[in-house]
């Protein structure tokens, strides 16, 4: 109907409930030499050559920045393979077979607290650097360069909101190990000498409020700083622009970025990876991902090693529903995450779930105008107007309209009452305007 | 199973357009039945008529619009009617289709010849939008365009209708209650009570001047959001505003009354209900709809008290579904409120209610 929407229809909403399975110890493993950011790399190892858990293999090259890449386990590298990336796209991954011994490179040791409280903001930069941090709420950008700024910050956001329907990654990880997301936390507040952090969550949460309530009672973090923010529950809470409105009641103007405003956010198994850096130099090896959607039988969550493949990982949820019905396959959210063809996909450190939903067909109705769309823009462009212009190829026009602007969240789609996939005339008009 | 792809989002809302049309067409019904009640025959035929004509067109052009491209091969018509039809007529065609037909037909008086009511559907339905490419892309209401046709062309050979819901006062002593408000002598005001506007006992078209029917669709269409609120609140609002400042510059007539005259009188109710709010026809963003409803509202009170004609509502909502293509430019068109669009709000009015008073103070149209 004519009206803004900001309610996703989760039909998985309790699964957040269920305790992660354990899933660790795969025969194989498999890393990615390539992936969405960097479009080349070297490899350092040969097949049969032996390496060592956190050891680098590999290297690689972003445009303006270099990867490695870590073994997840210890074993033997047994070769190169294809499979499908995130992007939909088949890439070379480096299969490693799994010794189950975990033994860890001589690199990976542990600090002490004496230690880390002498690393300054330089020091951690780059042990994240070397640890290959990223962005790991699902951009993947290296999180070492949003810690080379040298604006003042006065807040650290670390959002837990994930405002998609049916992922509960980062609830798992808030409920699970809410010591690492702490003392993380309180890491990134040295390195940048702020006293305040917010731990952003969506007020719906009762059970991460009663943990962090309880936690943060203790003596290490009673006067850390540190508190829990209960935002909405609504999509998309979890934008940084939305979530810093909410948080710190500051509105961004488009493009800027919050470290101007003294506000520097994080995901929360950013910032949990990049506790494992500096406590452990380790980089991220595990993490916590949800199998959801209305083509599984019994929607799970589970920490499973990066490299994992998917293929492992569905019997333990009881397979497929409906076998003969046509699926799409997930990574990622329903709103945004990327279908990918087939489902032999390996679980890199970014996927957050991975969702099986039986295919629906819409029946598309020329568009009425409602107006739907544009009342639930977050960035308040007009996608029907977009897609019009779009349609008569007019490219002053689409540049008029600022499609750049798009996040892409996908609420045009979901609210268009005539089924139209208006996200995708304005993705054109992305690259019209880019042109 | 099978594996296939499919862009982002993977959800879709429960809406469709096809459940908006649906309420409108519920929002509708009440007051059918009440024309039905109490015009039987003539409502039973104009309802037919404008019903059929529409839908034969709207059908007629799907299959058109969708016509086999030539080639040398002998198609048989069962072929060829398939490739026009399949998935391309859809329930939304019949649904907007009858939606037109049922506004058209509620909005033509019961004295309206048939002839006219076939050729005002005809004409509406395809000037008013089959011509713009149907669906969607239609710039004018169809039932307004089909009303003031009809109205324009026919409109001495409409007739009186007698009912045994009301008795038709004096013609002597003023015509319409719209015939009072254009020119006419406004002594005769209290020709028509208030409650009698109200319930609709008085000469009209079908359906518009039952009120409580009317209400009862706007409340269920505001509640099922199928309408935008925008739109209704401006108008009936901007109206009020400038039929009360009309009512205070007329020597002689208490403002209050006459601002509830005009309100209740005619198609305004109506046309904000159901016409106005029509969504292909109005501009597409927020503060836009705001100022499209004050633009129709400025039209229907300059047309009722100053035009030389009495009927306001259908002129001024083909005048303002002609701004609404102005209003979404994409040179100016932006979903936000910005200071620009309140002044634009605040002058619209200002302007109007200074030229109401003046023209009425000083150019002595209206007579007290």
């Amino acid at each position: 109907m004519i009206a803004k929407t900001k309610k996703i229809h989760d039909a998985m909403e309790n699964v957040g409930a269920l305790q992660a399975i354990r899933y660790v110890d795969p025969e194989f493993i498999y890393l990615a030499v390539t992936n969405a950011r960097c479009a080349t790399a070297d490899v350092f190892i040969k097949p049969g050559d032996h390496v060592d858990c956190c050891q680098v293999v590999g290297m690689r090259h972003g445009p303006f920045f270099e990867q490695p890449i870590h073994s997840t386990v210890s074993g033997t590298f047994v070769g190169i393979e294809k499979h499908y990336h995130r992007n939909g796209k088949l890439v070379d991954y480096l299969k490693i077979q799994n010794d189950k011994k975990d033994t860890l490179t001589k690199d990976a040791k542990q600090r002490t607290p004496e230690e880390i409280a002498k690393l300054t903001k330089q020091d951690m930069t780059e042990i994240i650097k070397q640890c290959a941090v990223v962005g790991l709420g699902g951009s993947s950008f290296p999180t070492y360069i949003k810690f080379q700024t040298d604006k003042p910050i006065h807040t650290i956001l670390v959002n837990g909101i994930e405002c998609e329907p049916f992922i509960n990654a980062d609830h798992r990880l808030l409920m699970e190990y809410p010591y690492r997301v702490l003392d993380g936390i309180k890491y990134v507040m040295q390195a940048f000498n702020c006293k305040h952090a917010k731990i952003c969550i969506k007020s719906k949460y009762k059970d991460i409020k009663e943990v962090y309530d309880q936690v943060l009672l203790e003596e290490n973090y009673k006067d850390s700083g540190i508190e829990l923010c209960c935002v909405g529950n609504y999509y998309p809470q979890g934008w940084e622009v939305e979530m810093i409105k909410n948080a710190e009641g500051i509105q961004l103007a488009p493009g800027e970025l919050p470290a101007n405003r003294g506000i520097i956010n994080f995901n929360v198994s950013t910032i949990v990876g990049i506790y494992k850096a500096i406590k452990y130099n380790m980089p991220v090896i595990k993490r916590f991902i949800t199998i959801s959607g209305d083509g599984i039988k019994s929607p799970k969550n589970f920490r499973v090693r990066c490299g994992t493949a998917i293929s492992e990982l569905i019997p333990l949820c009881g397979g497929y529903t409906e076998e003969g019905a046509e699926k799409v396959f997930i990574l990622g959210g329903p709103m945004m995450g990327a279908s990918v063809p087939s489902d032999d996909c390996i679980i890199t450190k970014t996927v957050t779930s991975i969702l099986v939903i039986n295919k629906r067909s819409y029946q598309e109705e020329p568009c009425v105008r409602c107006g739907s769309c544009v009342l639930s823009c977050p960035v308040h462009l007009e996608p029907v107007q977009i897609m019009n212009a779009v349609k008569a190829l007019d490219k002053e026009r689409i540049k008029k309209l600022n499609p750049l602007r798009c996040i892409e969240c996908g609420l045009c789609t979901y609210s268009c009452t005539s089924k139209i996939q208006v996200t995708d005339y304005v993705r054109r008009a992305k690259l019209f305007a880019k042109m | 199973m099978t594996i296939v792809k499919e862009s982002a989002p993977h959800l879709r809302r429960k809406a469709s357009v096809t459940r908006m049309m649906v309420d409108v067409l519920i929002a509708l019904a009440p007051t059918l039945i009440f024309a039905f009640v109490v015009y039987p025959l003539n409502t039973l035929w104009i309802f037919l008529i404008s019903l059929f004509t529409m839908n034969a067109c709207e059908f007629a052009y799907v299959g058109l619009r969708n016509m086999m491209p030539k080639d040398n091969l002998k198609h048989s018509f069962k072929e060829r009617f398939t490739y026009s039809y399949k998935g391309k007529y859809k329930l939304s065609n019949a649904l907007t289709a009858s939606i037109s037909a049922i506004i058209f037909c509620l909005i033509v008086p019961a004295g309206c010849p048939l002839y006219a009511v076939f050729l005002g559907s005809l004409v509406g339905i395809t000037l008013g939008k089959l011509v713009f490419g149907g669906l969607g892309s239609n710039i004018f209401n169809p039932a307004a365009v089909g009303m003031l046709f009809a109205k324009i062309c026919f409109g001495n050979q409409y007739q009186q209708v007698d009912t045994w819901y009301y008795t038709i006062p004096d013609a002597a002593s003023g015509g319409t209650p719209l015939g009072v408000l254009n020119g006419g002598n406004l002594t005769n005001i209290g020709d028509y009570p208030l409650l009698d506007l109200f319930l609709g006992r008085i000469p009209g078209t079908l359906g518009e001047v039952f009120k409580i029917t009317i209400i009862l669709g706007l409340i269920y269409l505001l509640i099922r959001r199928s309408a935008d609120y925008r739109i209704v609140v401006s108008y009936l609002g901007t109206v009020a505003i400038l039929m009360l400042i009309a009512g205070l510059t007329i020597p002689g007539v208490n403002a209050l009354h006459f601002t509830a005259y005009a309100l209740l009188s005619g198609g305004v109710l109506f046309g904000a209900t159901f016409m106005l709010t029509d969504p292909v026809t109005s501009p597409i963003n927020p503060p836009s709809r705001w100022i499209y409803g004050i633009v129709a509202a400025i039209f229907t009170v300059f047309i009722r008290l100053f035009a030389a004609l009495p009927e306001g509502v259908g002129f001024s909502i083909l005048l303002a579904n002609m701004i609404a293509v102005f209003l979404d430019h994409y040179e100016w068109t932006n979903p936000r409120y910005t200071w620009k669009k309140y002044l634009a709000m605040g002058l619209l009015l200002v302007l109007s209610g200074l030229t109401v008073f003046l023209v009425i103070k000083f150019g002595g149209v209206v007579n007290g």
